[in-house]
């Protein structure tokens, strides 16, 4: 573990070479490249990074898990609580809204947004954009992205049984929704 | 001094199954305390009726009168006594003051937002209070300077710093310990001149007539009976239990807010019982001083 | 003053601190102390030993608490979190909140958010922004919440407010252009005193107060008060940034020892 820990406003030594690109946690000012967080740099291909495993704002592509909260006509709104695979701490979460037109990519005229979420679903969804002084946009329009953990009416977690429907194990019925693709099939 | 560039890649195994875990816990938080519980142990690795570890430290800030730091695992407060000076009551003409109050403010969690007090402070605070008059910590009378004309008021103000959980049973502490931290300046009320003048070299110790302690208990799914729950616990209780004792390990009072039971057994009792060996067993380490 | 408050367990309508007898309190060092004299338990231009801790609160993104002697204060980061009731904004926001506990001051103070609370969070505020890429942070805010157990001189809290400030930034992971730390003076008589105390303050013509970036030589924040010459504040300037260095060294030495990162 000989790896040199930085602060941030701490030079790097950029070794003689084509420059790297300037990744997460450096920067450069008046010539000199200089961490601007607590960690280690690593090259990651051509790109220079300080990674912190920290819980983060999204930005678009970020891919984030929250759960449906609320449900109109044109859209579902999302309580974010994962960003990239990071938790945020208990209590914090970031407004995201899934519009109709970005639930599916296909037949997006015809999405019926209380036939593909409800209230309490935990969903993954990428997002597109920053969206308004509200909410980052969310789309859901991806075989992977969509529902990932749902309940039943009969209150029992449900299975995928394709990209529109989900079963109750207990009923045996099945409950609409736009269901992500599980990981590994 | 620049340091140089590190080559290895960057996130271990190790690193990505916390990540994963946590990613669950957040999720789907009920599930993942069910888990735990199923296999008889908490989260942080406690057994369902194990308190955790408590530590006092008294007599740091100088600004106070007296003053504690009390931990109870995570869950950190500071507590400062502030004596005043005013006039009694018509009614109480021998009796001071004592104005207690617990501050959870925005520094301690994501959960409390800046502002007022918080409801929930609002209601610890109402408790603490309710046990400081059930128990009787000090008597009023010996906060009385001159009578009809001037008492101590103390001011025993809690903040907490770091909320992980079970405010009330670490604010209990650290009030009583800084009451007990506590000196007040001599004070001599001079009749001609309605003042009451403080000596600048001799201070008293307040006598303190009873030292209580609590031990809080939630219950979840009306199944498991969990001592000091944590932070992540609490929301997902539906029921909790406060034991407050005196000195000797007397009962002081016991609270139950919410119906759930743990099917047949009495759980007041269960946990007067348990709260009357725990705290016979830490109350010499945290009255130590 | 009535503070009665429903939220609060209240005492009597009034109540008045201690009057305390003539003369001074024991252990005044300055009790006897006349201009010219020097200084009491220190030389002029040493700072008391900072005592700094990373990461005590669990429940922030990060923290630090701080003590210098008398001093004492803890600051959490919350964040960044989306930020709310406020126009959409491609650059974050930082906002800073100061509280005094009751008991941190000589006199009792009510718990209520009153002029001097901001005015310390201004200053803490106006050190640490220019060091913070809120430029990263689109839509977000971060909150930085300081606590002050113990209030030994505003001066005081501002300068260790500042550093506790930046320090539980980096312990939080939000980019910065470097550490921010800060000390401040005071001129009494002909002489500067560094991190001088209330008692000290109370002896001094004016003083001044200074935050810099020691790894980029930048001064991100300079306040002064009462009356110095312009010589003098430059005096100050430097003997405040060249401390600035030795506290950087041990806000590092905090920093790197409580790293969880490999």
């Amino acid at each position: 573990m000989a790896v040199d820990r930085v602060l941030p406003g701490q030079p790097i030594l950029i070794p003689k070479g084509p420059a790297p690109l300037l990744g997460n946690g450096v920067y450069s000012r008046d010539g000199t490249v200089r961490a601007s967080l607590l960690g280690v740099p690593r090259n990651q291909g051509s790109t220079l990074t300080i990674t912190r495993i920290t819980p983060r704002a999204p930005v678009p592509n970020s891919i984030v898990l929250g759960s449906v909260t609320r449900l109109t006509p044109i859209q579902a709104m999302v309580a974010i609580t994962v960003v990239d695979g990071v938790p945020l701490p208990l209590g914090e979460e970031f407004t995201g809204v899934i519009r109709a037109q970005d639930v599916r990519s296909t037949e997006k005229d015809k999405v019926k947004i209380g036939d593909c979420f409800r209230g309490g679903d935990v969903v993954k969804g990428l997002v597109i954009s920053l969206g308004d002084a509200r909410s980052y946009y969310i789309t859901t329009a991806r075989n992977d992205l969509g529902v990932v953990f749902a309940t039943s009416e009969a209150g029992a977690t449900m299975e995928p049984v394709s990209w529109q429907e989900m079963r109750c194990p207990k009923t045996g019925r099945t409950e609409k929704r736009k269901c992500a693709k599980p990981e590994g099939v | 001094m620049a340091a140089a560039v590190a080559s290895s890649s960057t996130s271990t195994s190790q690193q990505t199954d916390t990540l994963k875990a946590a990613t669950f816990q957040r999720l789907h938080p009920r599930i993942y305390l069910e888990r735990f519980l199923a296999e008889s142990v908490r989260p942080d690795g406690r057994a369902l009726e194990q308190a955790r570890d408590i530590t006092v430290n008294v007599g740091s800030i100088t600004t106070a009168d007296g003053s504690s730091l009390v931990r109870l695992g995570d869950t950190t407060i500071v507590c400062g006594v502030k004596a005043e000076i005013a006039e009694p009551e018509l009614d109480s003409p021998n009796e001071g003051y004592i104005v207690p109050n617990l501050d959870l403010p925005a520094i301690c969690s994501p959960r409390f937002k800046p502002g007022p007090p918080s409801e929930e402070a609002q209601v610890l605070s109402d408790r603490l209070n309710e046990a400081f008059l059930a128990s009787k910590i000090i008597d009023l009378s010996s906060l009385c300077i001159h009578s009809g004309k001037a008492v101590w008021v103390l001011y025993v103000d809690a903040t907490c710093i770091n909320y992980d959980g079970n405010a009330f049973d670490a604010a209990l502490i650290a009030l009583v310990a800084a009451l007990r931290n506590t000196h007040l300046p001599k004070a001599t009320y001079d009749e001609d001149t309605g003042l009451t003048v403080c000596s600048r070299r001799e201070r008293i110790p307040l006598q303190i007539n009873a030292s209580p302690l609590s031990m809080s208990f939630g219950i979840f799914e009306s199944t498991h009976l969990l001592a000091d729950p944590t932070s992540f616990e609490e929301p997902l209780l539906d029921t909790t239990v406060t034991v407050v004792l005196t000195d000797k390990g007397e009962l002081v009072s016991a609270t139950q807010v919410g119906l759930g039971g743990t099917g047949s057994q009495d759980v007041l009792m269960s946990c007067i019982g348990i709260a009357k060996r725990r705290l016979a067993e830490v109350r010499p380490q945290i009255y130590r001083s | 003053m009535s503070t009665f408050d429903r939220r609060r367990i209240n005492g009597p309508e009034e109540s008045y601190p201690p009057l305390f007898e003539d003369g001074h309190d024991v252990g005044d060092a300055y009790a006897n102390w006349k201009v010219g004299e020097p200084r009491q338990r220190r030389s002029a231009g040493d700072v008391r030993p900072i005592f700094m801790k990373p990461g005590l609160i669990n429940q922030a993104n990060g923290s630090a608490y701080v003590e210098t002697e008398k001093t004492k204060l803890v600051c959490a980061v919350y964040g960044p979190r989306q930020s709310r009731n406020t126009a959409y904004s491609e650059r974050g926001r930082l906002n800073v909140e100061v509280k005094f506990t009751p008991f941190s001051c000589t006199k009792r103070r009510a718990p209520i958010r009153d002029a001097e609370d901001r005015s310390v969070a201004v200053q803490i505020h106006q050190a640490i922004l220019p060091s913070v890429r809120l430029e990263l942070l689109p839509k977000s805010t971060v909150d930085v919440f300081i606590t002050i157990i113990e209030n030994d001189g505003l001066e005081s809290c501002y300068a260790s407010g500042a550093v506790a400030a930046s320090a539980a930034l980096a312990d939080a992971g939000i980019e910065m252009l470097g550490l921010v730390t800060s000390c401040s003076s005071s001129m009494v008589g002909k002489e500067i005193w560094l991190d001088p105390t209330e008692r000290e303050i109370s002896l001094a013509k004016g003083s001044l107060v200074l935050a810099c970036m020691p790894a980029l030589g930048i001064v991100t924040s300079v306040w002064q008060s009462g009356e110095v010459k312009p010589v003098e504040a430059i005096e100050c300037m430097e003997a405040c940034q060249e401390r600035c260095a030795d506290i950087h060294a041990i806000v590092s030495e905090a920093l790197l020892a409580n790293a969880k990162v490999i």
